[in-house]
């Protein structure tokens, strides 16, 4: 009689992360014109893992165990396919792949090879923004397609259309499946960094209710930003955007009290800014500014970086910050870094200027539904003891917000007012 | 106490996400190490296999059932009493994904209690 099977420990997203790094694999084997079969097949082995493990016990090393189960259904697809492309020509699937090179690719060394390949590849500007930031979820960050929908606040009926998509435009237009060099390589990576960007905001700054999910979602986007500054390590402008990230990762606890409420930036404790996290950002922030290149990245790392290194907030360089935010406008022109400017400028002026900055903003139609413009209103107002007009934004504000933590910040407030 | 057979019948697996699978084998690790001694035995069933019909019918390499009808794998699982068994049934992490028939194996136990 077999004793109660001792059972090997997982680690924490280990599926997910392997799923992601087999996809890679299996799109570089069979070419990126198959990356659905690459993932059905991924999708297969790990059933096959589940089932095993839930019936038998899990091995020793259960990373190990997952790559050599989908390599061998790799390869009995590939020998499957190679019977039927006989009959059919146009079958350019895994065209002369010898089996040394089959055994390469799936060396450890490759590995990160064949992810970099495919974030250069789902990050490509021929394919939409949005379809950028799906299809790289799905397919090196091991989301399913309900995932993608839940993180992207779509549904799985747009997720499905737009991945689908995507697919067939890689497959039509022969998006190629390597790492660009050259002057190609700027504009490439300059298009990797903004999904990576918009992927970490996705998460950081979405009126998304399920922590979890954002939280994931930024750590999937560092976590590609680093395999990237591993590979190009002199890239100026990846190591600013993983400063940026490391910064604003590191106050992702003090954003939400125990009860999932916001806490406003004034009130954070700062005792829960996570050190490490801040000490990385610098020394990246340092690589950053080696060269002579100055991206938004950069500025906005270095924005993060004068808040992370302050005390408190009494203490905070309020000149820098507004100096970095006017070059930033100056990159970038966008209603939302005026909205900065004004909140910032608030810090180093009498708090009634800075109103009637943020006033003229609310002509502005970019920011027509944007309710930090409210809300930032309302809390000045409610500094200077205004409480009606405070009430009035704050309700606004509210008006415009879906998440709950922030319509409960909202209610809370305009309590306030009427006390 | 008496020996249950779980049958778990469908593919309910198949549509979980990389993250949600691995939840499932961690909850069924849990779910393991909670029963202790109560549990004896486990399988997966590959999917192929053959199905016999009568002494002139053989049906060979599924899939030949309705998907909800396959039977994925069994456990044999110790309880007092049917309701006992039930019970484990649902606290396993298969439940819901699953169907599972909870038979108790007719022959006195060959096992040791």
């Amino acid at each position: 009689m077999p004793a109660p099977k001792q059972v090997n420990a997982l680690t924490e997203h280990l599926f997910r992360q392997e799923a992601g790094k087999l996809v890679a694999v299996l799109t570089r084997l069979f070419g990126p014109g198959y990356i659905q079969l690459a993932e059905d097949i991924v999708q297969d082995t790990l059933l096959a893992a589940t089932l095993d493990w839930t019936s038998g016990s899990i091995p020793d090393n259960p990373a190990a165990w997952i790559t050599q189960v989908a390599k061998r259904k790799a390869l009995n697809e590939l020998r499957r396919l190679q019977t039927v492309r006989k009959h059919q020509d146009d079958l350019t699937l895994g065209q002369g792949v010898t089996s040394t090179e089959v055994e390469t690719i799936f060396m450890d060394s490759e590995i990160r090879d064949s992810q970099l390949r495919m974030i250069f590849t789902c990050c490509h500007p021929a394919l939409a923004l949005e379809s950028q930031i799906a299809l790289t979820l799905k397919t090196l960050c091991g989301f399913s397609v309900p995932e993608v929908s839940r993180a992207l606040l779509s549904s799985e009926i747009t997720i499905n259309k737009r991945l689908y998509r995507a697919k067939q435009k890689i497959r039509n237009q022969s998006i190629p499946f390597d790492i660009p060099s050259g002057s190609d390589l700027d504009i490439r990576l300059n298009a990797v960094c903004l999904t990576l960007y918009l992927l970490f905001n996705e998460g950081y700054n979405s009126t998304h209710h399920e922590v979890l999910i954002r939280k994931s979602l930024c750590a999937e986007a560092m976590r590609l930003t680093r395999l990237l500054t591993q590979h190009f390590d002199h890239r100026p402008e990846l190591q600013a955007l993983l400063a940026l990230m490391c910064f604003h990762a590191a106050r992702f606890e003090s954003r939400l009290d125990r009860h999932g409420a916001i806490v406003i930036f004034e009130e954070q404790n700062r005792n829960l800014w996570d050190q490490q996290l801040i000490a990385t950002g610098m020394s990246c922030l340092k690589k950053a500014t080696t060269g002579n290149l100055l991206t938004s990245y950069h500025l906005e790392a270095g924005i993060a970086a004068e808040h992370c290194t302050a005390p408190d907030f009494a203490s905070t360089n309020w000149p820098s910050i507004y100096n970095q935010y006017e070059r930033l406008y100056q990159l970038k022109p966008s209603a939302i870094i005026q909205l900065n400017l004004a909140i910032v400028y608030s810090q180093i002026s009498t708090t009634q200027d800075a109103i009637l900055r943020l006033e003229q903003l609310l002509h502005d139609k970019a920011l027509e539904n944007y309710y930090l413009l409210p809300a930032t209103l309302g809390s000045l107002y409610f500094k200077t003891n205004q409480r009606m007009k405070a009430q009035f934004y704050f309700k606004k504000a509210r008006e415009l917000t879906l998440a709950q933590s922030a319509i409960d910040f909202f209610d809370r407030q305009i309590a306030a007012c009427q006390s | 106490m008496r020996e249950f057979l779980f049958i778990l019948k469908g593919d309910g697996l198949e549509h979980l996400s990389p993250q949600e699978m691995q939840q499932v084998i961690q909850d069924y690790k849990a779910w393991m190490t909670n029963l202790g001694d109560q549990y004896l035995d486990g399988q997966r069933l590959e999917n192929k296999g053959a199905q016999v019909k009568d002494k002139n019918t053989i049906v060979t390499d599924g899939p030949f059932l309705e998907a909800k009808e396959i039977i994925a794998g069994f456990y044999v699982i110790m309880a007092p009493d049917q309701d006992a068994a039930n019970a484990i049934a649902q606290s396993s992490p298969h439940a819901g994904l699953y169907t599972i028939e909870v038979r108790p194996l007719a022959q006195p136990t060959m096992r040791k209690p």
